[in-house]
């Protein structure tokens, strides 16, 4: 059940929407960032965990990753890591989602590149207002 | 002290034993030497006394030959011729014997003439005017003694008749006699020879100083005045002993002694010798004596000195060198009975003052303690002590205080709780919250802490009463200063994770419910968007509720402030009853119980918590499905109860780990499984306050796990009472059983029907609930009316209100009595009471 691709259902070979990929290991909050950011302009990806982000994030060399910070696997932080080390995923937007509400982590996460943070709970029509602004810079 | 009997000293038995001695060798040495002296006296006399014959007889046979000889002269006819013709020749020899050996035959005529004679110039007439003369020429005759003529010497003279014209004369000198008797009997002892006449007492011979003595009187002599047969004196005045012997025809004696002194010289020889030995003997045992003495008494009076002295010096050293082995060995044995004696003492002194120190500060320790204490008997619970810490806050005096009971100072519906606890109680214990009751009446929380002490005589208990309103207090300010110093406190940063851990595990529920809201209110959803958006949030908010609800939970347990009721429970009910609840979707759940498990002695309801929670955990680990067993058995004394699952396991690095707050085990498989994370942590708090182990088992991940867990059995007095409080309520069976305790009756409590079953062979009275988990009152009456009969009051509780005809049902069923719930519970107590004493009917 864990990490099956929603709305991946563009064909190999043609141009490609850009692609965002979603890491939460909560179904719940997977299924609440989906809900709230589907849209036709963009390709969708769910990863239940970070080793599993990364494997997608490599594969789909997507425009926008929404990490969750603690997850089993790989942490939201690591991945946030790799990719910003990662010369092919330079053009790669980051958006942390934690529930770690201190300002150490905040902090953290921005020196560590992430392009936003949001923490939970946090509202939906934010969260598609930061997707949409990143997205854009594109 | 009073002196003891000693008897002799060994000094006295020595002195006793030579005074003995000497006495028993005196005495030998005077036997020796008497009977010594008379064995030789005797031995003497005999031998003078055969001498004496011998010489007689000697003498005898001598004369007889003289006779013969001159008898055979006479009868000889030349002797007639030879008297009757003058200058006849003749030739007379004298041949002599052994004694006679000096003397002369001769021929005589009537005028006493020699005519013949064997001496070599005898001439002329000689014994003329011998006395003998005429009478000699008609009979034969022996004449003794007589101063012979012709020789001048005294003589035996014996004549025999020739005819009437003459006689044969022999004459025998005497002088010679006396010596040749000697030299021929004297012997080794030298005897003396001495021949007397009777008639005349004239000495005829004598073998010493013959020439002095021969013809003497013996008259005037020391012989004729000795008075003894045998011991007289000899005619010189030595002193002899003497034999006696008649010399055969004649009127003659002979006497033949032994010098006396010589005789008796050996027997004092022999004698003297005797004694030698005797005091020789007599010498050495004395100085073996004295050797003894001085090995044994002196060694001993010694040791005897050091022993009354004991505390310098050895006894060994006293008597070193001078004591018989066994006194030394005795020496030995003493001084390592002094020694371990005086270790002993050390011991016992050190260990006295160290035990007085130690209840000095004990006594400090508790008088001045800031918190109150007590200590009471645990038979009578009378209180024996009390400290000023307790006076000052209950607000009772010392007086009021030792003349109370420990019950006392709580509220009675306490009592048996109190009662049970004390009755499970180990040595050492910590407990509560409890409530006190102060004098004023207001109560307060507190937790008791308590430990078995003997005081005096008194089998005690000593306890201690923390102030919960004050510590919670105090509980406050520190954590506030450690607040305050956080930077440092390993506590502020193990309650900095909590809160964050706290805090994801809350945010994520609420941010979906939150989320969800925000795109209801915002968006146009579908019906069916809705409905699934909405069955999240339903989800989510559930599982926030379920976090908070265990998280105090959680909180509360580990802080002791659960209110545990350990008591006697069935766990196969409580197994069976948490089984039921679980549901019949998921896996099947098999269940194995050995018969007649034993009751543990538990909080049912925490512990049913755990089982429910092991179970619904091994469901959702189980997703494939695969049977789940749980069952329970004695395990070294407890009751251990396993839950099976054949699921996806855990690594075995996670075995402890799955018991802490919110850890989850890493996975895809197990992510998806929901869970507030906090059961196993709940579990193992529940456990552990019991007394028990919790943990699991598990091949590895995907080979399923076994939880297990162990509980205490109830102990067997525990289960004991008058009466059975059958009722699922804690706080109501609590009220209840305080007002039995008011009237006099001990209760016991079942949280449910089944652990009642165990119990209703030790009570008197049941109080029954019908509203029960698992078995109902009803069914739990029907089986108790089947196998007991109607001997056993039982007074059932209700809170429905009946009507008469279902409290007549019920009376039909076999209640004895039915109470209302809501009813005044003394009033339901007397009742309670009634049944239990008389087993009357008693309706209401």
């Amino acid at each position: 059940m864990n990490g099956h691709v929603n709305g991946y259902h563009t064909p190999q070979g043609l141009p490609t929407l850009p692609t965002v990929v979603i890491a939460d290991d909560e179904p719940s909050m997977r299924l609440l960032v989906h809900a709230t950011i589907e849209s036709d302009d963009y390709t969708v990806v769910e990863a239940g965990d970070g080793t599993q982000a990364w494997e997608m994030i490599q594969q789909h060399k997507p425009s926008l990753v929404l990490l969750d910070v603690q997850m089993p696997g790989k942490s939201g932080l690591e991945v946030l890591q790799l990719v910003k080390a990662d010369p092919s995923l330079t053009s790669t937007r980051v958006i942390l989602l934690t529930a770690k509400a201190q300002e150490s982590d905040i902090e953290t996460g921005l020196i560590a590149g992430a392009d936003f943070y949001l923490t939970k709970p946090f509202s939906p029509l934010d969260l598609l207002t930061r997707v949409e602004e990143a997205l854009q810079l594109t | 002290m009073t002196p003891r009997r000693r008897g002799w000293s060994l000094r006295h038995y020595m002195a006793v034993f030579i005074a003995v001695l000497l006495v028993v060798a005196s005495g030998a040495a005077v036997a020796v030497w008497t009977l010594t002296e008379q064995d030789a006296r005797q031995a003497a006399a005999a031998e003078a006394n055969f001498a004496a014959g011998a010489a007689a007889k000697e003498i005898a046979n001598e004369l007889a030959l003289l006779r013969e000889t001159t008898d055979g002269l006479a009868a000889n006819p030349q002797a007639a011729v030879i008297v009757s013709t003058p200058g006849a020749s003749c030739n007379l020899t004298f041949a002599g014997g052994i004694l006679f050996t000096v003397g002369h035959v001769d021929v005589l005529d009537s005028d006493g003439a020699v005519k013949c004679s064997s001496r070599p110039r005898a001439s002329g007439p000689v014994y003329g005017s011998a006395a003998w003369l005429p009478t000699s020429l008609h009979i034969p005759l022996m004449t003794a003694p007589y101063l012979d003529p012709a020789t001048g010497q005294i003589s035996i003279v014996v004549t025999s008749p020739i005819r009437g014209i003459g006689t044969i004369l022999g004459v025998v000198a005497l002088a010679p006699v006396g010596p040749n008797l000697a030299a021929m009997l004297g012997g080794a002892r030298h005897l003396e020879f001495l021949v007397t006449t009777t008639d005349t007492n004239t000495v005829l011979a004598r073998s010493l100083q013959p020439a002095l003595w021969v013809g003497t009187k013996l008259a005037g002599t020391p012989f004729k005045g000795s008075a003894g047969p045998v011991e007289r004196r000899d005619v010189d005045g030595t002193a002899r002993l003497y034999g006696q012997a008649a010399v055969g025809s004649t009127t003659w004696s002979v006497f033949a002694g032994a010098d006396r002194n010589a005789a008796l010289a050996v027997a004092d020889q022999f004698a003297n010798w005797s004694l030698a030995i005797i005091l020789a003997g007599v010498g050495m045992m004395l100085v073996g004596s004295f050797v003894v003495f001085r090995r044994i008494a002196e060694p001993v009076r010694r040791l005897s000195l050091v022993m009354r002295r004991s505390t310098t010096g050895t006894a060994v050293d006293a008597v070193a060198g001078t004591g018989a082995s066994e006194v030394t060995a005795l020496a030995e044995d003493f001084d390592d009975l002094m020694a371990s004696v005086k270790r002993e003492l050390a011991d016992r002194l050190t260990s006295e003052h160290k035990a007085m120190i130690s209840e000095r500060n004990y006594r400090m320790l508790f008088e001045s303690h800031p918190q109150p204490m007590w200590l009471y008997d645990v038979d009578t619970f009378a209180i024996l002590k009390v400290n000023d810490a307790a006076i000052e806050d209950y607000g009772y005096s010392r007086d009021e205080f030792l003349n109370m009971t420990i019950k006392d100072i709580r509220p009675p519906q306490d009592v048996p709780k109190f009662l049970e606890l004390m009755a499970n109680s180990p040595t050492f214990d910590r407990s509560g919250p409890w409530s006190h009751t102060l004098k004023d009446g207001s109560t307060i929380q507190v937790v008791i802490t308590s430990h078995a002490i003997t005081f005096g005589e008194h089998h005690a208990r000593f306890l201690l009463a923390e102030n919960l309103t004050e510590s919670r207090r105090l509980e406050l300010e520190l954590s506030q200063a450690q607040a305050r110093a956080e930077s440092n406190a390993e506590l502020g940063r193990a309650k900095d994770e909590m809160l964050s851990v706290v805090s994801h595990e809350m945010r994520t529920p609420l941010a979906s419910i939150v989320g969800f809201t925000e795109l209801l209110v915002t968006r146009d959803l579908t019906p069916q968007q809705r409905k699934e958006y909405l069955e999240v949030m339903l989800q989510e908010g559930l599982r926030l509720t379920a976090l908070i609800t265990d998280f105090l939970d959680l909180r509360l347990i580990e802080r002791g402030h659960q209110t545990m009721r350990l008591a006697p429970a069935d766990i196969g009910a409580l197994i069976t009853r948490s089984i039921a609840l679980t549901g019949d979707g998921g896996p099947p759940i098999e269940l194995r119980l050995p018969d007649n498990l034993p009751l543990v002695r538990v909080d049912s309801d925490s512990i049913f918590r755990v089982l429910t929670n092991l179970l619904s955990n091994s469901r959702k680990y189980s997703p494939d499905g695969g049977a789940i067993v749980v069952g329970a058995g004695v395990v070294d004394g407890m009751m251990e109860v396993y839950v099976q699952d054949h699921g996806l396991g855990i690594p075995s690095d996670a075995t402890t780990q799955v018991f802490e707050k919110f850890y989850r085990v890493e996975g895809a498989d197990h992510r998806s499984i929901k869970g507030t994370g906090l059961g196993l942590a709940i579990s193992k708090n529940i456990v552990e306050i019991h007394g028990g182990k919790i943990g699991v088992r598990s091949e590895g991940a995907g080979k399923g796990s076994l939880f297990y867990f162990t509980v205490p059995l109830a102990q067997e007095r525990a289960q004991t009472g008058d009466v059975l409080v059958v009722e699922d309520d804690v706080g109501y069976a609590q009220l209840l059983e305080a007002e039995l305790t008011l009237k006099g009756l001990s209760s016991i409590w079942a949280p449910d029907a089944e652990t009642a079953e165990h119990l209703v062979p030790n009570v008197r009275s049941v109080v029954l609930d019908l509203v029960l988990p698992g078995l109902s009152g009803e069914a739990f009456l029907d089986r108790l009316r089947a196998g007991h009969g109607l001997g056993m009051p039982v007074v059932v509780l209700t809170l429905k209100d009946l009507d008469s005809a279902a409290s007549m049902s019920l009376q039909r069923a076999g209640a004895t009595a039915v109470l209302h719930k809501g009813s005044d519970s003394a009033a339901a107590a007397a009742t309670i009471l009634a049944a239990t004493l008389d087993r009357e009917k008693v309706a209401i």
